[in-house]
């Protein structure tokens, strides 16, 4: 199928409307909630109305971090930390590789890395269950 | 014990295969949606996943099935169709494979089994002219049907802006004399999801907190889920943009429209039109119709097919729809004279031209 990438209509790209250092300050601001209190935060860039430059501005300002992380569930996902420790980047594709979510999410850890606690009890099962089939 | 009927939502989802990542991704991502904390996702999943099949009554008035259709026709199995096809649907005169009076019984079979607890979604308007006569399913009118069905509900949720605002059965001069559900029941909470046909995620997305937290989400004015119809197509346009800077398509084939710019003067509803398609999108998250270069119908308001043309600019006010845009449009009332002027001012130019593919011509 023809995405809408795939046709070739050159889009302006808005140029910036100043919303983009809006968020640089709200990144900040819930960067240092994160400090003091532990709590973290997530904005929904989606829910934003970005043009293509400010979005081009925001990923410019926030730079590139040292994790890159690719994850295949229903579709991909991608959390890349920024060069500020604790400002993650998350996208969502679907199935179909179109982009559905995109948040920048301010915490320790990415919610999404973290195993589910049952799940995590369920696999303590099945790794003593191959243990014993062992002896 | 019947597996189908019995299992918590994550257990059917796991059997489908899809594990608990998979699952707090899609809650992250509905919960954003729905104007819960991004980070309430967890909870939100956590909740989700313990929750048991709800029964659920499925009723279609004058429709056109378009309402179904958006909810099961997708490219490949989405959540959206999972967390459907993990609920009790235990009456649905297009999907179910009962027919005649052996549904019928089904149908009243559930509704007793789970008094007082089903969900019952009806899409399609009620036709109340000359006792309802104009739709009847097996010899009973819709009227008799909603209202039986509704006693036992524990919420009535109108699916798509038929059930919802009367939608095209209730266009001028309405032969029918169709009314919207809310209409006739007002003894139960009624939920309005608008849109012709809503987005899938929106019907989902309300069934999906009914399930984690047992109640229905916060209503607007309209009765529609404040989570999903709180700000217009405009308020989350990805050309909202232009808009703010005076840069409008004047036609659809001009300069501007290959730009991507603004389709405000070419009719678009998006200043007037609350729903979330901007967001969400269609098609599994391809576009939306001003993505594909087309201005919104607002189809998601009330008594949107006889508001004027679809290719109409909102600051020409002549119909219910456009007046309500005087309120709510700044910078749109402002550039509202050289609409007009512009728009004859286009109409000569293409009968002088011969043009094709301009606004005018589409409203011949």
């Amino acid at each position: 199928m023809t995405r809408l990438a795939d046709i070739p209509v050159v889009m302006d790209d808005g140029g910036l409307t100043g919303s983009a250092p809006a968020v640089l300050r709200e990144v900040a601001a819930l960067l240092e909630t994160l400090c003091r209190t532990g709590e973290t935060a997530s904005i929904d860039l989606r829910g934003l109305p970005l043009s293509l430059a400010d979005r081009r501005w925001l990923l410019e300002r926030l730079g590139k971090g040292e994790v890159d992380i690719a994850l295949d569930i229903g579709g991909g996902s991608r959390i890349a930390e920024t060069a500020y420790p604790g400002v993650w980047w998350v996208t969502h594709d679907n199935e179909q590789g179109v982009q559905v979510g995109e948040f920048i999410e301010v915490s320790y850890v990415p919610e999404l890395l973290a195993p589910h606690p049952e799940d995590v009890e369920n696999g303590l099962d099945s790794l003593k269950t191959r243990i014993s089939e062992l002896s | 014990m019947n597996e189908k009927k019995s299992g918590l939502l994550i257990d059917n989802l796991a059997r489908q295969g899809v594990s608990r990542r998979t699952f707090l991704k899609y809650c992250a991502t509905l919960a954003s949606l729905m104007a819960l904390p991004p980070t309430a996702g967890r909870a939100f999943a956590e909740a989700l996943a313990k929750s048991h099949r709800p029964s659920v009554i499925w009723l279609s008035f004058q429709e056109c099935t378009g309402c179904t259709e958006s909810l099961t026709r997708s490219h490949a199995p989405t959540l959206e169709g999972l967390i459907f096809n993990s609920i009790s649907l235990d009456y649905h005169e297009t999907l179910q494979a009962a027919a005649g009076s052996a549904a019928e019984a089904a149908r009243e079979a559930a509704m007793k089994e789970n008094w007082g607890k089903y969900l019952l979604l009806v899409d399609g308007s009620v036709p109340m002219k000359d006792g309802g006569v104009y739709s009847a399913v097996g010899g009973v009118s819709n009227y008799d049907t909603l209202m039986a069905s509704a006693k036992g509900a524990a919420a009535v949720v109108a699916i798509g802006s038929c059930a919802s605002f009367g939608g095209l059965p209730k266009a001028q001069p309405n032969p029918t004399g169709a009314v919207p559900v809310s209409e006739l029941v007002k003894d139960k909470p009624v939920i309005n999801i608008s849109g012709c046909p809503p987005i899938p995620v929106v019907m989902t997305g309300v069934l999906a907190h009914y399930l984690a937290f047992g109640t229905l989400p916060e209503l607007d004015k309209l009765g529609r889920p404040l989570s999903f119809y709180g700000e217009t197509i405009h308020d989350r346009c990805y050309r909202r943009p232009f808009y703010d800077q005076g840069k409008f398509a004047k036609t659809f084939d001009d300069e501007g429209a290959r730009k991507g710019w603004c389709l405000f003067e070419l009719g678009c509803k998006g200043p007037v039109t609350y729903n979330a398609c901007a967001t969400v999108k269609w098609n599994d998250g391809t576009s939306f119709p001003i993505e594909s270069g087309h201005g919104c119908l607002g189809c998601s308001e009330p008594d949107f097919w006889d508001a004027g043309s679809f290719y109409r600019a909102l600051s020409l006010p002549t119909t219910p729809l456009e007046k309500v845009a005087l309120g709510a449009i700044g910078v749109g009332a402002a550039v509202g004279a050289g609409v007009a002027l512009s728009n004859r001012a286009a109409k000569a130019k293409a009968k002088a031209a011969h043009q094709t593919a301009t606004l005018d011509d589409l409203e011949k």
